[in-house]
């Protein structure tokens, strides 16, 4: 089976390095002399923005090798159906993966912007559907459904996508959605559909991806952590997903270098921000628990060999991510498919440059290869 | 300065109808190609003619206007893209954070056309079941909430139809200028909501502007034409086309001598909510398709313009078919002027085929109109 591998584009602009947290792509952060792509230039708009930058990553991508992206949605975000819509025609074969929240958008108008942008892009969209995450932030998206209900919502609203794409006349009565005779016209209807990458960690994530999901996508955890939650998703559904991993990956030539970036940028952070979760999301607070004991130095945080918890405090995002050579990165990466991970979404800081450096010198090393047996990495995963 | 707009196609591969296979011997080179390599044609033809900007419908039949807009927006530095959709699409918010980003990406070039007056089956269609004054009642707390969102941080509403707790965009989604609302209806309710949100109120050719009474609103026009080098040129043109659509000499209507307007452009409606009398909007579409000069009339946002009489009505008899302008590009020119004088600044042009009536439009018809901005309001 091939392995799908995809690089995360940043719709809320860059940093330079993970070295200083401080965005300089895009207009995130004050504008000051060397930002690049903010859309401005001697002090006037220029025409350009923060999309163009979108647009050289996506190519850099497509180019060293990556079969698409992951466009994140987040309150302070570039919205991820924009960009795909406004970028759909300037590249060939990257996948849009887009990611969306299904209460903000009716799944009618969901299947009409899929199948249109289907038809653009040639059959290029990847579904990315978010449930959790929010908590109280919700009601910044104008969404008061809680929790475990906004899984039954996706799931209503997967059944409400799928019902119409093929054409219908489709009736549908439930508890968050009702259509009469709906269905995409002709032209519309009987396009690829988008394969769905579903997120989540809690118990009410799992059960809806068990019914709608083609990839069940994790954030990277220790791998027997991993290895445990892709057994409970297996155990909870009829028809088993395969597994995603979105993973930040810093490699090098040599492990020692790999980790001298990492000390470069652990000597620019405060270290009284080592915690901090906000949100109702199980997966940030699953990712909290694996860091435990006092943190005197970056390597406290590698919880196992190359597995680093401690990216979030040098950019924004999930904590964990692997750094190593890139010997030692496509090890733990042909590990993971060991465990049965079908896809990964990568990602690197800065986005553009990281993407040709992990194309040119990780993915090849890759051989899809089973590591697990006589491996450190997963002592204590039940056999 | 008047603005003219054209209206992009929503159907059958951009406009052109499928493509013929070459014969045998004909060396054929020719990609596999879909939709958007019409739409992005059509949306530089209208850039390149120096046309202020273009309209997405919203049709049910058709692709989806926001894809469509930003599509167009993304090959032009110029164009306005006017996107029309429903207030059901989204929550408010986040049909405004879409458009934060694609008036990011376009520098402000993004409009909105609300369809608030959908048939019901539309509606229902679309997973929308509200009726009547409840339609405007929502896409007044819509409107109220994007706006909210768009201008204000710690943004909070407590509506019929939306909640809203601490919301707002903050820089740099902030700050972007909100797109300019386009409206449309001539009932009570949708003139009260054009009065409180619209920047341009769209009529229809025979709607009575004068009555509107919109102090502060601009007034557009929606309206087909059909212009070229003399007038027996334009009206052999027109007989072509009502005969496709099932007229016959008989039945041919004249044009109103007072408003010059031809009541005979083809219906536009869903292809699904077609009677069994009138051409499908499909039928209509192929035939267009295979008539390299045709003119079709582009499709209907499924507003509920028509009385179901109407919607049933026989080519001739005063049914669906729509008013528009044929002539001479002077005589046109004329005809645009006349609504000028009675205070229309935007026009949506509708004529097909797309692209190459774009360019004859931009060519002939818009140079004749360059000095006309009184009364513009």
């Amino acid at each position: 089976m091939s392995v799908d591998i995809y690089w995360r584009i940043g719709t809320h602009g860059d940093q330079p390095s993970l070295r200083r947290r401080v965005a300089s792509r895009g207009e995130w952060a004050p504008v000051v002399p060397g930002s690049l792509a903010p859309g401005v230039r001697d002090g006037q708009r220029d025409g350009y923005s923060y999309v163009e930058h979108m647009g050289d990553v996506a190519r850099a991508s497509e180019l060293s090798g990556f079969v698409g992206g992951l466009l994140p949605s987040f309150p302070n975000t570039d919205d991820p159906w924009a960009a795909a819509a406004t970028l759909a025609r300037e590249t060939t074969t990257y996948r849009f993966m887009i990611a969306f929240q299904p209460g903000f958008l009716h799944p009618v108008q969901a299947a009409r912007m899929s199948a249109s942008l289907q038809r653009a892009t040639g059959g290029r969209v990847v579904y990315n559907v978010i449930s959790g995450g929010g908590g109280p932030d919700q009601l910044w998206w104008g969404d008061r459904v809680g929790h475990d209900d906004r899984y039954a919502r996706t799931s209503e609203f997967l059944d409400v996508l799928k019902g119409v794409w093929d054409g219908g006349p489709f009736d549908f009565d439930g508890r968050f959605y009702r259509v009469e005779g709906a269905g995409l016209p002709e032209g519309l209807a009987g396009q690829p559909f988008p394969e769905i990458y579903f997120s989540g960690s809690s118990r009410a994530a799992i059960d809806a991806a068990g019914r709608h999901a083609d990839y069940y996508l994790s954030w990277l955890e220790p791998f027997h952590a991993l290895s445990e939650k892709f057994d409970q998703v297996r155990a909870n559904s009829d028809r088993p997903p395969k597994f995603a991993v979105r993973i930040d990956v810093l490699a090098r030539e040599t492990e020692e270098e790999a980790w001298d970036e990492i000390r470069r940028g652990w000597d620019n952070i405060d270290p009284t921000v080592l915690r901090g979760a906000t949100g109702d999301s199980i997966g940030w607070q699953r990712s909290q628990s694996f860091v435990t004991g006092t943190i005197s130095g970056h390597r406290d945080l590698e919880v196992t060999p190359n597995v680093w918890g401690g990216f979030h405090l040098l950019r924004g995002g999930p904590a964990f991510g692997l750094v190593g050579s890139y010997e030692q990165v496509a090890e733990r990466l042909d590990g993971l498919i060991g465990l049965g991970v079908g896809a990964f979404i990568l990602a690197g800081v800065p986005h553009l440059e990281e993407a040709y450096r992990v194309g040119e010198h990780v993915l090849p090393l890759l051989r899809g290869h089973d590591l697990r047996i006589g491996s450190p990495l997963l002592e204590g995963t039940p056999s | 300065m008047a603005r003219f707009l054209i209206t992009l196609p929503s159907r059958e591969h951009g406009g052109r109808g499928a493509r013929p296979d070459f014969p045998g011997p004909v060396t054929d080179l020719r990609r596999a190609y879909g939709p958007f390599d019409h739409l992005a044609q059509v949306g530089r033809a209208a850039e390149i003619a120096a046309f202020h900007g273009a309209l997405a419908p919203f049709d049910p039949e058709g692709e989806e206007s926001l894809v469509v807009a930003a599509g167009v927006l993304r090959q032009s530095r110029w164009l306005r893209a006017v996107a029309e959709f429903h207030p059901g699409i989204a929550t408010p918010v986040y049909a405004a954070k879409v458009s934060a980003s694609l008036q990011r990406f376009s520098t402000d070039r993004l409009d909105w056309k609300l369809a608030v007056d959908l048939d019901r089956g539309t509606a229902r269609a679309q997973g929308d079941f509200l009726e009547g004054p409840d339609r405007y009642a929502r896409a007044e707390e819509f409107l109220t909430v994007a706006k909210g969102v768009w201008s204000e941080e710690g943004y909070t509403y407590e509506g019929r139809f939306y909640q809203v707790l601490a919301g707002g965009f903050q820089p740099p989604l902030a700050g972007r200028l909100f797109p300019r609302i386009h409206l449309s209806g001539t009932s009570k309710e949708a003139l009260e909501l054009s009065a409180r949100h619209a920047d341009v109120h769209v009529f229809d050719p025979e709607d009575d502007i004068e009555a509107a009474g919109l102090p502060g609103v601009a007034y557009g026009l929606r309206i087909p034409v059909l212009a070229r080098d003399d007038d027996d040129e334009a009206w052999e043109a027109a007989r072509r086309l009502w005969r496709r659509d099932g007229g016959t000499a008989a039945t041919l209507p004249d044009p109103d001598p007072r408003t010059r307007l031809w009541r005979g452009f083809a219906p536009s409606r869903p292809a699904r909510a077609a009677g069994p009398a009138g051409p499908s909007g499909r039928a209509v579409a192929e035939a267009a398709g295979s008539l390299g000069t045709a003119l079709l009339g582009p499709f209907d946002t499924g507003a509920a313009r028509h009385s179901p009489a109407e919607a049933a009505g026989l080519p001739g008899t005063g049914g669906p078919f729509r008013s528009g302008l044929v002539g001479a590009f002077e005589t046109v020119a004329a005809g645009i002027r006349d609504y000028i004088d009675r205070g229309v600044g935007v026009f949506f042009l509708e004529a097909a085929p797309y692209i190459e009536e774009t360019y004859r439009l931009g060519e002939r018809l818009l140079p004749l109109l360059a000095k006309e901005s009184a009364h513009v309001r």
